[in-house]
């Protein structure tokens, strides 16, 4: 039986001849670059990369001699066929060397371009510093990228959902204090049948440990609760959940560089700590 | 061409220019390495973790060939690279002729090489400098990201060595004519350090400090 041949649809960037990328429609990126204009574009660019750059930014564009030892750290260079357009130096050329050439005059298509690339082609892996002789921080310099992009509000839409649950709520999955409250009170329920004396115990003041959950465990996996649970108890560890808000340790946030959600989520968890006294914080990872 | 056996010629820069080129060299250095050191400073998030343990071993780890995970995945580099330096760094502070003349001028000397060696170290970095040269043409990796002002970098490193070697085997031009050209090439780059990124020379040990610190503070080992 005969495949039908799909053509396969094409981007091919105006800039750069060699960055071709299959057209994957977004509505995060394509339907808000409507509304941006040339000087909100470039007053953007300006708060995040003013004229007198930071120490940071400098020291990376200032020593770089492009000499593309950085690429073999990529994995998306490697998985790619070696394709130039993916090397971590690559991807500071056709960002932020460019926005600094126009001086920061670029349009929306082109942040629409640098939001594909600093989005979905970059796992902020921070390799490629380990490959870099002078060991450059190219990864903060994409992330630099990431925060225009989410300063003008061009962030693939499944990040910029993610990254919105945590502004409302602080956690990624749009669960009330209460819903939590209850999820945990749900399973210690449906583990008391096999273990008498397992106990979740929730804002226990002076616990020695205190647990945060990844915001999925709660919403779409509550069995991992029940197993923690029965782990601490075998264990013998005096351990405690917060009852409270903040108590999804992931960030959604830090992807996309919204550092006033990053904040608020980093001292809700220390605060959920020092608020109970305890000595550890434990995470899922 | 007649202008170039003018004695004032030479005396222009065997004298004032010399004393130009170092003054701009070594006072903007200074000036950038400070400026950046303050900028620095004012950046709440670099200075507190500065660690003065893992900057030095990792400044050891990358100056020592074939170290570092990257040097042994790219074992032609590496070799260019470390003998481009070298070459590049100790045959002029260590050429008999540029000893005669800081003993003639300033008074002091060291150490020298003996001559065949110092020839072959230049044309060492005249090789590598072609090869610099092929990589960010044939390179697609390096070719994407190269600009005119790293052709201009190359070609600012090269002159001094190719002038100098010709004027040493008294070739193409009039041997006075090529000293005078080598030594204008050669205040050329040493002005132009500390205004390109060949200032990279400083910058690496600030920067690679500030990175290893990074993975220390990570617990990541520098690869």
């Amino acid at each position: 039986m005969a495949v039908k041949d799909v053509k396969r649809e094409v981007v091919i960037s105006r800039e750069f001849k060699e960055y071709v990328r299959d057209h994957i429609p977004d509505p995060g990126l394509d339907e808000s670059i409507k509304t941006l204009t040339p000087e909100k574009i470039e007053k953007t660019i300006k708060a995040v990369l003013p004229e007198k750059l930071s120490a940071r930014i400098k020291a990376v564009l200032e020593t770089c001699i492009h000499c593309g030892l950085c690429s073999e750290a990529c994995q998306w260079y490697l998985s790619n066929d070696k394709d130039p357009t993916y090397a971590p130096v690559a991807k500071m050329r056709m960002t932020i060397w460019e926005m600094i050439k126009r001086n920061r005059k670029v349009d929306a298509e082109f942040i629409k371009q640098c939001a594909r690339i600093v989005f979905t082609e970059c796992n902020i892996c921070h390799r490629c510093s380990l490959y870099c002789p002078y060991g450059l921080d190219i990864t903060f310099i994409i992330g630099m990228v990431r925060r225009i992009c989410f300063l003008l509000g061009v962030i693939p839409q499944r990040q910029i959902d993610q990254a919105e649950a945590h502004m409302a709520t602080l956690n990624q999955v749009w669960l009330s204090e209460n819903d939590w409250i209850d999820s945990v009170q749900w399973q210690e329920e449906e583990v008391g049948a096999n273990f008498k004396d397992l106990r979740i115990p929730i804002d226990k003041e002076g616990a020695e440990v205190i647990w945060y959950p990844l915001g999925a465990e709660p919403k779409n996996g509550p069995y991992h609760i029940e197993r923690l649970a029965k782990i601490m108890m075998v264990a013998g560890v005096d351990w405690t959940v917060p009852g409270r808000d903040v108590w999804d340790s992931s960030s959604m946030s830090m992807f996309v560089r919204d550092f006033v959600t990053m904040q608020r989520i980093v001292r809700g968890l220390y605060e959920n700590a020092a608020r109970l006294r305890v000595k550890t914080m434990m995470l899922t990872e | 061409m007649d202008f170039f056996k003018d004695p004032t010629l030479y005396n222009l820069v065997r004298g004032p220019l010399v004393y130009i080129a170092f003054i701009v060299f070594i006072g903007g250095s200074i000036y950038r390495i400070k400026t950046f050191i303050d900028l620095v400073k004012k950046d709440k998030t670099i200075m507190p973790f500065i660690n003065l343990k893992s900057t030095v071993r990792s400044l050891f780890h990358w100056m020592i060939p074939f170290n570092t995970v990257n040097w042994r995945r790219r074992p032609v580099v590496t070799i260019v690279t470390f003998l481009f330096h070298i070459g590049l760094v100790f045959t002029p502070i260590f050429l008999l002729s540029h000893n005669i003349l800081w003993r003639e001028s300033w008074g002091i000397s060291w150490w020298t090489l003996p001559e065949w060696i110092a020839d072959i170290m230049t044309l060492v970095v005249i090789f590598c400098c072609v090869f610099f040269f092929l990589r960010r043409v044939f390179a697609p990796e390096v070719r994407f990201v190269t600009f005119d002002s790293d052709y201009l970098m190359l070609v600012v490193s090269l002159l001094p060595f190719l002038t100098g070697f010709l004027a040493y085997h008294q070739m193409l031009l009039p041997h006075k004519t090529m000293v005078i050209l080598h030594i204008l090439f050669g205040e050329l780059m040493l002005i132009a350090i500390p205004f390109t990124r060949l200032f990279h020379m400083f910058y690496f040990f600030l920067t690679r400090s500030f990175m290893s610190s990074q993975f220390a503070l990570w617990k990541t080992r520098d690869w």
